[in-house]
């Protein structure tokens, strides 16, 4: 029956089953979704955000604008972790603006009211809405994996540090 | 000196404690640096595999296989892992590597920490994230292999071998060194031994050249000699031929004493020729058997006569002596040439012993009879004994000896197959031994009695004065014969002495003429007469024309015969005696 199933979901559900708890769904979409629901929380151990983007004891935000294609795999991701000992919060919206205290936000088209901002910008290439321009890391799909490209001057520009083990990921674009 | 001596005889027991010691250390140092190599290792692979772990915690987030691949596949730059290998969260096999030829990594993930297997040492790491664990990293490295490591104790190895090469260096050195000193201590025993033998051969050899030499000058001069002698003898025999011959066609008187001198002339030369004839042994022998017990006993007056009063005579002879077949008259000359030689060698007395004894053949010789004529007198010195028997040799006085003696001894027993042998040493007495071969032919009993016309002489006392002994031995032995009683004085001044004892009955003296000392038998004569007047006086003397008239002196020419001066002794007995019968 695994035979059967097509190439891409068989990496997948390989993936999945390795990731642990984030490997639930059966179907290819929700999969690949799974995948990068978790790989947006598995962002923040590798990104370093200046102290100042932080309230005291304030949570991490991770905003979505705009469609969510997450859905409850992204609650499940978080679900009873941390990042960097913060609690972490999931918002929704349409549209976040400058200063909404969002510190890694998933979006796609235009967000560039964020740029300069201290925020992880995350879009997707494949996404329906296209991806949004400005983004710091881009979720792509190479030979049938969920890969990122990560925009180093983007990241500059936002003043976040990414890790170097996160830019050997990164693939070139 | 001891001291090192007994350190260097502990030496291979000390080194063989010294390697004991050192192998101990080196086993130990070698444990120590293996253990220290073992933690170092797992110190730098967990440090490595550490690396790792961290390398790979983004790949671990991401899933990203190929990148944790790429990581692991960079430690192939190093060929010392063997495999590694990443897991995740659920201890899944994530990514691998191994190195061509290797075993894999094990599927599952292996608990934190190190274990050692056969040359390999494998290292688990968590990796975590976060405090979080998301996986481990397994890193297997190949241990230096043994002969490796055993390269890096190659110094000691080295130093091990070192000692055990010394120590067996040292003792094949000690073993080599025993063996030598024992052989050099052998070669020199050997040497030691060849040594003295080569003294001895040399020692015997230098004695056999010296007697050989000895022998050959003997013989040499025995030849020289003889021949001299012959030749003058034939000189002699010619002259006194031509005398006769010239006192048979003389008329003349008075050449009559000339001829009568030059007649004794030749017969003293005769003697000596004789005498030398008989060192040459080429004299004329009448060897027969004899018993040398009879010889020696019928000497014995004319021994006691020869020698001093303070010298006494021992004569000893061994029973059942053998008979010798030699000339029994050159034989009597010998004994007393002998004796006359001992005497003049005690000049302050002493003991003259005579032995005669049996000397039973050893090994191939002859049975022989040995007599020896020993003295207690001053003896001699090498130099002079290797030359006495050579003629004419003396070491008496000029006009005492005339060195004829020994050489007579000599002649007479090498031409009576014997030999002679002197032992003399100064101071410690001479020994003569005559060695004369035994004869199985039997002894014939002495022929003819002695005269034993005695009856007239009976009782007379007769003064003889005569310095060589010989001549005085013989001359008494022959008086003694006829029925005197004879005693006897060397020289002049003795008899005198004798001649002053009132009490001393003598009733005539006979003196030779020509004597060592102030007086000469012509003086003694002179003096003789005024202390016994009428005492009858005969002289005798080779020089007539020495002998001046004196009244009542009868002179005996040189040389007399016994019977002549007989005769001449009963004359001047009868003349005189009667004359002054109170004498």
């Amino acid at each position: 029956m695994v035979e059967r199933l097509p190439n891409r979901c068989v990496f997948l559900l390989a993936l999945l089953l390795a990731c642990g708890p984030a490997s639930l769904a059966t179907a290819a979409e929700p999969l690949e979704a799974a995948v990068k629901a978790t790989f947006l929380y598995k962002f923040i151990a590798f990104v370093s955000w200046p102290q100042s983007a932080f309230a005291a004891d304030g949570p991490f935000r991770i905003c979505v604008a705009g469609p969510d294609p997450f859905g409850e795999l992204l609650d499940r991701a978080v679900a009873g972790q941390s990042a960097g000992g913060r609690p972490i919060e999931l918002w929704r919206r349409p549209q976040f603006d400058r200063g909404a205290g969002c510190h890694l936000l998933y979006g796609t088209g235009s967000q560039d009211g964020l740029r300069g901002e201290p925020v992880l910008t995350v879009s997707d290439a494949d996404a329906p809405g296209g991806p949004m321009a400005g983004a710091v890391v881009t979720f792509v799909l190479q030979d049938d994996r969920v890969r990122f490209a990560i925009d180093a001057s983007a990241a500059r520009d936002n003043h976040l540090g990414i890790s170097s083990k996160l830019m050997s990921l990164a693939v070139r674009q | 000196m001891t001291d090192l001596a007994g350190l260097w005889r502990h030496t291979p027991r000390l080194t063989v404690l010294a390697m004991a010691v050192l192998l101990i250390a080196g086993g130990m140092m070698a444990l120590a640096s293996e253990t220290a190599y073992r933690e170092e290792k797992v110190g730098d692979v967990e440090v490595q595999t550490r690396i790792l772990a961290a390398t790979v915690t983004a790949a671990l987030s991401f899933n990203d296989r190929t990148t944790a691949g790429e990581y692991l596949t960079a430690l192939s730059a190093n060929p010392e892992f063997e495999a590694a290998g990443v897991y995740d969260g659920s201890g899944g096999l994530f990514a691998t590597y191994t190195a061509p030829g290797m075993q894999p990594v094990p599927p599952v993930a292996e608990s934190p920490g190190h274990h050692f297997d056969d040359d390999t040492l494998t290292v688990s790491v968590p990796v975590t994230q976060d405090g979080h664990r998301i996986g481990s990293v397994s890193l297997r490295t190949e241990l230096e292999p043994f002969a490796r490591r055993a390269e890096r104790y190659v110094g000691m190895a080295l130093l091990l071998a070192m000692t055990v090469l010394i120590v067996l260096v040292l003792g094949a050195a000690q073993a080599a060194l025993a063996r030598a000193n024992r052989d050099l201590a052998e070669r020199a025993r050997d040497l030691s031994g060849a040594n003295q033998a080569l003294n001895a051969e040399i020692a015997e050899r230098e004695r056999v050249e010296a007697a050989l030499r000895q022998s050959q000058k003997m013989e040499a001069m025995g030849q020289l000699t003889g021949g001299i002698a012959h030749d003058f003898n034939n000189l002699l025999q010619a002259l006194s031929s031509c005398l006769q011959l010239v006192g048979r066609r003389a008329k003349e008187p008075s050449i009559q004493p000339l001829l009568e001198t030059g007649q004794q002339a030749i017969d003293r030369g005769a003697k000596l020729v004789q005498q030398l004839m008989a060192f040459a042994r080429h004299q004329t022998l009448r060897p027969e058997p004899m018993d040398v017990r009879d010889r020696l006993l019928g000497m014995a007056d004319l021994l006691t006569r020869a020698i001093r009063a303070d010298i006494t005579l021992e004569t000893s002879v061994e029973p059942g002596l053998w008979p010798v077949e030699v000339d029994p008259t050159q034989f009597e000359l010998a004994i007393l040439n002998l004796t006359v030689n001992a005497r003049d060698a005690m000049p302050d007395g002493g003991r003259l012993r005579i032995i005669a004894c049996n000397r039973p053949a050893e090994g191939k010789g002859a049975d022989l009879v040995q007599v020896t004529v020993s003295d207690t007198g001053t003896g001699m010195e090498d130099e002079v004994k290797a030359r006495v028997f050579e003629p004419f040799f003396t070491t008496k006085e000029v006009g005492k000896g005339s060195g004829l003696g020994l050489a007579q001894v000599y002649g007479f027993t090498r031409q009576s197959s014997g030999r002679v042998e002197i032992d003399s040493a100064p101071g410690r007495g001479t020994a003569v031994s005559l060695f004369l071969p035994r004869t199985a032919k039997p002894v014939v009993a002495p022929a003819g009695e002695r005269a034993s016309d005695t009856a007239r002489t009976s009782g007379r006392r007769l003064l003889l004065v005569e310095d060589d002994p010989i001549v005085g031995s013989m001359v008494a032995a022959a008086l003694d014969e006829i029925g005197y009683a004879v005693l006897r004085a060397a020289n002049a001044e003795e008899a005198l002495e004798l001649l002053s004892d009132v009490k001393l009955r003598i009733d005539i003296l006979f003196s030779d003429v020509v004597m060592p000392g102030r007086m000469n038998g012509v003086d003694l004569a002179h003096a003789a007469r005024r202390l016994r007047p009428g005492l009858p006086v005969v002289l005798t003397t080779g020089y007539s024309e020495d002998v001046a008239r004196i009244e009542g002196v009868r002179v005996l020419p040189k040389p007399y015969r016994v019977g002549t001066l007989a005769e001449l002794l009963d004359v001047a007995l009868a003349a005189d005696g009667a004359a002054h019968p109170a004498a």
